[in-house]
């Protein structure tokens, strides 16, 4: 099939590349000229495993080519698909303004009819609206057909779980487009949930909002293991056995953060003010959140007293493993509060550094590895599970380190292994050990 | 092994005919002794599917005694279950009475080492409060350990989930107790996780109180659905099939009820209250299920804003189905409410009706059939997802005076209740008109 894809962000490039890899032809259109000779030349603009190589080979095979141009890119094709970015506004309602410029860039531009199909994660009754633009906006006579298709890829393993996902969501209160879109996801051989446009739409919204509430639940009750001498790993497994309630998302940690839970549970919570209705769970999901962030400079404080002077190694900036993501990333925070409070901070990411440097504070040291970063450091923080940071051995702080004192807000290590380690360890719904 | 099982509720029970049925020696025994000779008979006091047959089949292999007499029971036991009630205290705490009076007993008629397991749901800390009441109170020079091993049977299908449970939680400070305990649940052939006693107490609280979150996370979600026209059983099927989420406990409805996951949530914001944390999601998870039993009155009202004189059926009485357990049941909450607006309540369910006449407010009115309380009725509410009432043939609401139904539990399919002309209101799904020339009184 003929497909376009506007947009060439995380999910936008890896929808595109993965369609084409299934054997349609797929041109990607976006606005950034730069990003798109990036692309023509094989070269990722974002770190995902496997993309880069998926995409030189499909642009090797003449699958996938990169435009700027509305017109050539949208030329021919039966269906054409929306995955602008949907920031979070002001207020925490979705931003759609990307959106609105795209659909009347379409409009403009479409000479066939086609079917919309919307990637982007937008409120409930946007396709609609994004209907009645493209229509009042038409220079040709065409007709478009509108369908929703969430995208619950996980920065990280983006090209992965669009291959393995655990289903794939289709909504249209249309049937002939609600079976082009099975047909064209037919290579991905994954289970394939048809509804309405309004309950795809909510389906998006709805699963990010609760594993959000898992990941603020399990912070709540780490907090509360804390307090009462009991352990939260301990906790966390004896729930996750429960099959209604599954192991995953139980790691209790510093929140959640990146580009998607954040901005969709807030978005989830203007929708029901709109319609005036409050959402006492997801308020308090969103609060949690907010606290855990600081709960261990909080640590750190109450330990150290005085920050003054002392230099603090950061380990791990981005919101979490496998991606240079940094959107709304625990380090932006935490790096900030240790300068205030007078600290020499070094940071070290494995893979993003170069976009940390654009939001951290410019005062922010980097280091090549761990190692280089926990040399003569008096504190150590964790703050992404990155493979290098885990594997990163208890030996290397007790050398480096002036005192080994870690504050682990990820839970890296288990108990057992710090003991007799040397090193003062603080970790999160579990006890001190002073190794 | 020799096993006492203190307290034959829904837990102590189910408890001491399965561990007889692995083939342990068990003495069960409560202080009510009208519901000890009723199970000696081989009678099950309390309705759960297989439960009367593997009391009968024990009994009758000596494996399995009744007994009101502690000494009696804990003559030859090395181990006694503790697994009578927690209730909950007007503050939401939980009351740990029974439990104390149980250690007591244990202290005072022992005459062996032993192990105390504790099967109720006690707060943080219990255990060792159970082990200090014992040690001060003991008469006689024995060695005991105090390990906890929380429940999470459900009842309506008590005895499967014994033998296919997720897991067996034991929580110890000795690791041979801990051992000891497992032993005796390894023919049950289910996963087992030792821990310390401190974070098994808080498993079984945390178990519930996620659970209780997931239930109202869907209420939540479904209330926005009715709103802004999704269909939250599409919703819940989409999430659901995202294996971090998981489909169990997506089904919006009227909210939980129940023994266990109102009391235990409130214990558990208590629990947190005592140590000056603040468990404010788990507040809002308990707020927004106080309302969603509301929920089905308000959609009643917003139909037919003037109840006085009418009559109204309720169906299904008990808080979920397959149990005659009424406590914290939707149908106190919705009936009183109706009668306060002057209704005329007529009730059915298929089992609790007997337990319901204990609790509801007086003026309910009980049918003996499902048909018997439609009939005559000017709309109908259903509480309780019972098969027998999922199952209901549809033309016994077509015959109404106007087919009105307010489903509080999603039982049936839009499109078949469009074919039968049936004006029916949902939770978080579309309303279907009646196409009908019938004309609404
Ligand atoms: N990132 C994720 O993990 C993820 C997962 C699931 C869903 N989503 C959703 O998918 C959407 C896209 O997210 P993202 O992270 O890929 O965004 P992004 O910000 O990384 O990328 C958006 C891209 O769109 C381009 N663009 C903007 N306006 C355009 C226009 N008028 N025409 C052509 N191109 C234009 C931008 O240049 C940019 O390259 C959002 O709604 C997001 O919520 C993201
Ligand atoms: N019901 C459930 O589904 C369930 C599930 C898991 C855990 N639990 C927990 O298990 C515990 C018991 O719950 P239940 O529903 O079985 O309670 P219940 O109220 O049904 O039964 C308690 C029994 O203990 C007896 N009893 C009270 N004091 C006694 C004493 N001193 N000696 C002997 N017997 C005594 C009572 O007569 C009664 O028969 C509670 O802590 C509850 O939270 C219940």
């Amino acid at each position: 099939m003929k497909i376009a894809v506007i947009g060439t962000g995380y999910v936008g490039l890896v929808t595109g590349v993965c369609l084409a890899e299934l054997g349609h032809h797929v041109t990607c259109i976006d606005v950034d000229q730069e990003k798109v000779e990036k692309l023509n030349s094989g070269k990722s603009p974002i770190y995902e495993e496997g993309l880069e190589e998926l995409l030189q080979k499909n642009l090797h095979n003449e699958q996938v080519e990169f435009t700027t141009e509305y017109q050539q890119g949208l030329k021919d094709k039966q269906l054409v698909y929306l995955a602008v970015g949907t920031p979070q506004g002001e207020d925490g309602s979705a931003d759609l303004t990307y959106i609105e410029a795209a659909s009347r860039d379409i409009a403009e531009h479409l000479e066939n009819d086609t079917v919309i199909v919307t990637k982007s994660t937008v409120p409930v009754g946007t396709n609609e609206y994004i209907k009645e633009i493209i229509e009042a906006n038409l220079v040709h006579e065409v007709h478009i057909k509108i369908a929703s298709n969430p995208e619950f890829l996980r920065q990280g393993s983006a090209v992965y779980d669009t291959f393995h996902g655990d289903r794939i969501v289709i909504g249209s209160d249309d049937e002939e487009a609600l079976e082009l879109l099975e047909a064209v996801n037919a290579g991905f051989n994954l289970p394939i949930v048809k509804t309405d446009l309004r309950s795809a739409e909510m389906i998006k919204y709805a699963s990010n909002a609760f594993l959000a509430t898992k990941i603020s639940f399990i912070n709540e009750m780490a907090n509360l293991s804390e307090k009462i001498g009991a352990n939260i790993d301990h906790v966390a497994r004896g729930m996750g056995m429960d099959k209604r309630i599954g192991e995953s998302f139980l790691n209790a940690g510093i929140g959640f953060g990146g580009s998607c839970f954040p901005k969709d549970t807030r978005a989830i919570i203007s929708i029901g003010k709109e319609i005036a209705y409050d959402m006492p769970i997801l308020e308090n999901v969103v609060d949690v959140n907010e606290r855990q962030r600081s709960i261990i400079v909080d640590k750190l404080l109450k330990r150290v007293y005085d920050l003054k002077g002392k230099k603090v190694a950061v380990l791990g900036l981005s919101f979490k493993p496998n991606t240079d993501d940094m959107r709304e990333a625990p380090s932006i925070a935490v790096t900030e509060k240790l300068l205030e409070e007078g600290a020499t901070v070094v940071a070290y990411d494995p893979v993003a550094v170069a976009n940390a440097k654009k939001v951290l504070p410019g005062q922010v040291n980097y280091a090549e590895s761990a190692e280089e970063a926990v040399q003569g450091a008096d504190v150590a923080i964790i703050l992404t599970e990155w493979k290098q940071i885990k594997e990163f051995p208890l030996t290397g702080y007790k050398e480096r380190m002036n005192k080994a004192l870690l504050f682990d807000g990820r839970n890296c290590f288990n108990l057992d292994q710090v003991k007799d380690s040397g090193v003062e360890y603080h970790s999160i719904g579990r006890p001190v050990i002073y190794g | 092994m020799n096993i006492a099982v203190v307290g034959t509720g829904y837990v102590g029970l189910v408890t001491g005919v399965t561990l007889s049925d692995i083939g342990h020696n068990v003495t069960c025994i409560d202080i009510d002794k009208e519901k000890v000779e009723i199970m000696k008979k081989g009678t099950s006091p309390l309705y759960e599917p297989g439960l009367s047959e593997l009391m009968n089949k024990n009994i009758k292999q000596s494996r399995l005694f009744f007994t009101t007499n502690h000494a009696e029971g804990f003559a030859n036991a090395e181990v006694i279950y503790i697994a009578v009630g927690t209730p909950e205290n007007e503050d939401g705490s939980a009351n740990l009475a029974y439990v104390e009076q149980v250690a007591k007993d244990i202290a005072q008629y022992v005459v062996q080492d032993l192990i105390v397991v504790t099967k109720s749901t006690v707060p943080v800390g219990t255990n060792h409060k159970i082990k200090t009441i014992i040690t001060e109170n003991l008469v006689n020079n024995i060695k005991f350990e105090v390990v906890s091993n929380p429940e999470f049977l459900k009842e309506g299908s008590a005895i499967k989930d014994s033998f296919e449970g997720d897991r067996i939680v034991i929580g110890a400070d000795s690791s041979e107790a801990s051992a000891i305990i497992e032993k005796i649940n390894q023919p049950f052939g289910v996963p087992v996780f030792r821990t310390d006693v401190r974070s098994a107490e808080m498993i079984k609280y945390a178990s519930n109180a996620f659970l209780a979150t997931k239930i109202s996370f869907i209420n939540e979600i479904s209330n926005i659905c009715d709103r802004v026209e999704a269909n939250v059983e599409d919703v819940a099927k989409g999430m659901g099939m995202d294996k971090r989420i998981g489909p169990d406990f997506l089904k919006a409805g009227l909210g939980y009820g129940g023994s266990c996951f109102p009391k235990d949530t409130k214990a558990l914001i208590q629990i947190a209250g005592n140590v000056h944390y603040d468990f404010q999601l788990l507040k809002g998870v308990v707020n927004v299920n106080r309302k969603q039993q509301r929920m089905i009155i308000e959609k009643l009202l917003e139909r037919m804003p003037d109840i006085k004189g009418k009559r109204i059926a309720v169906l299904g009485l008990s808080f979920k189905p397959n149990t005659d357990d009424m406590r914290e049941a939707a149908s106190i909450v919705v009936t009183n409410s109706l009668i306060d607006r002057g209704a005329e309540v007529i009730a059915y369910d298929p089992i609790a009706m007997n337990n319901a006449k204990k609790i509801l407010a007086p003026e309910v009115e009980y049918s003996t059939s499902v048909k018997g309380a439609i009939n005559e009725s000017d709309a109908v509410l259903i509480l309780t997802e019972w098969d027998e009432i999922k199952d209901i043939d549809l033309n016994f609401f077509s015959e109404m005076k106007y087919p009105l139904v307010v489903d509080g539990r999603n039982c049936f399919d839009l499109e078949t209740m469009r074919e039968h002309h049936i004006e029916y209101h949902s939770v978080g799904r579309p309303s279907i008109s009646c196409q009908f020339e019938k004309t609404y009184a």
